[in-house]
């Protein structure tokens, strides 16, 4: 019988601690077809799951361009992710996916790139970012405008530094009001106000945003102010799901369902959506 | 025309014609005082005179809870063993035709791209025989929605009562056909005289066409028709289990951290956990907005996405809401 519900084991390989509550697992499939052969497009997502307490939907937060692995980010706030927090390495997960659809980078061959990102929103990102670095020749200057609540909520942080050092890249660094600390050398404001001062010319430039929703309606609107044309500006919505396939009913967006036709929109798609995300 | 009858005597005969090849006959019987859907293996379990069942039939394709895969922590792996789905091959005497024609959109959703076998199987395994309605009640609205007694979408056999307690039959679909032809021994040659049909009434100013463009309409979104509405629904979810196009659920685990399974359970839309991200964000965050999302599904997301219907009218609904809420009220706001 094919069980469409049935996850893939994974054994966990390395942990990193990106910022308060906030992990990541690098994660390599136990079966060694999978390990070699496992294939996704950036901005897909999965399902995770902590034996006996279920299963928790985020996107695969490495690059395709990185084989041989997948890598998650999670913050602890529910029971799944609670369950997934006391994971040590060597353990076993559950992992279903990749579902959904994805970024479309090949088209923008040629074209500079701005990554708008909130907090636990650099995951999705970060793996759209490491796919155009890797193929960096293909791609104009890359802008990263990257903020969090506090200098602490700040994840990947070995790697902002990396970013922030790389040739024909801007990274751009903030957090809200009152999260900064003494040494913070980056912006204090909001994501979408600091964006505004910070982003490149809309000219031959694509957008990729994402962060809490209320953050994605406010970037939305200021790119569009700035003059990025709708159909040059993407997201991805991550609602929640339980099935990933279509059937249980709960990410629909209107008459949407992220899990199927997203989780990656342009801002033109979005508009004729529901405001209901 | 029917082609066969089913004696009243021989009823019985075709319960331990099923049964008697290791099949399930489920059938309205009474239970709790109440007309259920339930595993009969008697005649007179049947319930004699019935205007449609509490629950819908779907839970004999869609169970309130299965376990679809089960699992045990050891050592240095875990031992994860998807489970085979339980097909047995059933038979559904005494469907109605609303409850039928909900068939349509429940094969869409689940074989969606992604083909959930836990469905398929069970309704592949599944005769669904319909017995047109010789009574009806105000909640009755099947014809407002382009069904009527008379209806065979989801049939695999349509019977009709006949005058002498029996039944006219006619096999409508393959499945049907060799149903019929595999019991031949019970159903009859011949014709006999059918009761009359209880339609109900049209709901006044209900109209598909309108409600239809209406939703398509974003604007109506944020109509505060939706909160005169639905303001008064207490979340209860009583109308989503029992109405027979709802398919929402869940996937929890249960056990220990050591062993346990994982199971596919039914949710409920209007359930304000049911959208709630763990960040504590709730798309659906009010009442009327998961009201309107419930209705949404029936009238927009059904008809336009999976080309079926999803609201047949049968009327459950409007039973079992302890508030009261109508949805032909709601049907007929948008119809104007």
């Amino acid at each position: 019988m094919n069980n469409i519900y049935l996850p893939q084991l994974v054994t966990i390989e390395e942990i990193r601690d990106e910022a308060p509550d906030v992990r990541s697992f690098k994660l390599v499939f136990k079966d060694p077809r999978l390990r070699e052969g496992f294939d996704f497009k950036t901005g897909q997502f999965a399902l995770y799951s902590a034996f006996g307490l279920g299963e928790s939907t985020f996107c695969i937060a490495s690059s395709p361009t990185k084989k041989g692995y997948i890598q998650c980010t999670f913050r602890r706030s529910g029971r799944v992710t609670g369950g997934l927090s006391q994971l040590s390495v060597g353990d076993t997960m559950g992992f279903r996916g990749p579902y959904g659809n994805s970024f479309p980078i090949e088209e923008w061959k040629g074209k500079n790139i701005v990554f708008v990102a909130g907090g636990i929103g650099l995951p999705p990102v970060r793996s759209v970012i490491w796919n155009v670095l890797d193929n960096k020749a293909d791609y104009g200057n890359i802008t990263i405008v990257y903020g969090a609540k506090t200098v602490a909520d700040l994840v990947y942080k070995d790697e902002l530094k990396a970013w922030d050092e790389m040739d024909g890249v801007t990274l751009v660094q903030t957090v809200d009001p009152g999260g900064e600390t003494p040494d913070w050398k980056g912006k204090v404001g909001f994501v979408p106000t600091v964006l505004e001062e910070a982003a490149p010319a809309a000219a031959n430039t694509v957008a990729v945003t994402c962060g809490p929703p209320i953050m994605i309606k406010f970037v939305l609107n200021a790119l569009l102010k700035l003059g990025f044309d709708e159909n040059s500006v993407y997201t991805t919505l991550e609602n929640k799901m339980k099935c990933g396939v279509g059937k249980c009913g709960r990410c629909n967006v209107g008459d949407v369902y992220v899990c199927k036709e997203g989780p990656v929109y342009t801002a033109a798609e979005i508009k004729r959506m529901y405001n209901d995300f | 025309m029917a082609d066969k009858i089913l004696k009243k005597e021989d009823l019985a005969k075709l319960i331990a014609s099923v049964t008697g090849k290791g099949g399930r006959f489920v059938a309205p019987t009474t239970a709790a005082r109440q007309i259920v859907f339930k595993k009969v293996s008697k005649a007179e379990e049947i319930a004699p005179d019935y205007i449609l069942a509490r629950n819908s039939f779907k839970e004999f394709l869609f169970p309130q809870t299965e376990v679809i895969a089960e699992f045990t922590v050891c050592k240095d792996t875990v031992d994860m063993r998807g489970v085979e789905v339980e097909a047995p091959e059933t038979v559904v005497f005494g469907a109605r035709p609303c409850e039928a024609a909900s068939l349509a959109g429940m094969r869409a959703l689940f074989t969606w791209d992604f083909v959930d076998e836990f469905f398929t199987k069970r309704d592949d395994n599944t005769v669904v025989i319909t017995v047109g309605c010789t009574k009806g009640d105000e909640a009755c609205f099947c014809t407002s929605v382009n069904l009527s007694p008379e209806s065979t979408e989801g049939a695999d056999v349509y019977m009709r009562e006949t005058e002498d307690g029996g039944y006219a039959v006619q096999a409508l679909t393959d499945k049907g056909k060799k149903f019929v032809a595999a019991h031949a021994a019970v159903f009859s040659e011949g014709s006999a005289k059918a009761r009359a049909l209880f339609m109900p009434e049209k709901v006044p100013g209900v109209d598909l066409k309108k409600i239809s463009e209406r939703l398509k309409d974003k604007s109506h979104y944020d109509n505060p028709v939706w909160k005169k509405l639905a303001m008064k629904c207490i979340g209860c979810g009583a109308c989503t289990f029992v109405c027979p196009t709802c398919r929402c659920f869940d996937i929890t685990d249960e056990g220990t951290a050591f062993e346990g399974e994982r199971r596919k359970n039914w949710d409920s839309c209007q359930y304000d956990s049911f959208t709630l991200h763990a960040s504590g964000h709730n798309p659906r965050e009010h009442q009327p907005q998961r009201w309107r999302n419930r209705f949404m599904c029936k009238f927009n997301f059904y008809p336009e996405k999976f080309n079926s219907k999803g609201c047949v009218g049968c009327g459950r609904c409007i039973r079992v809401c302890p508030v009261r809420l109508d949805i032909t009220d709601v049907m007929q706001e948008f119809s104007k």
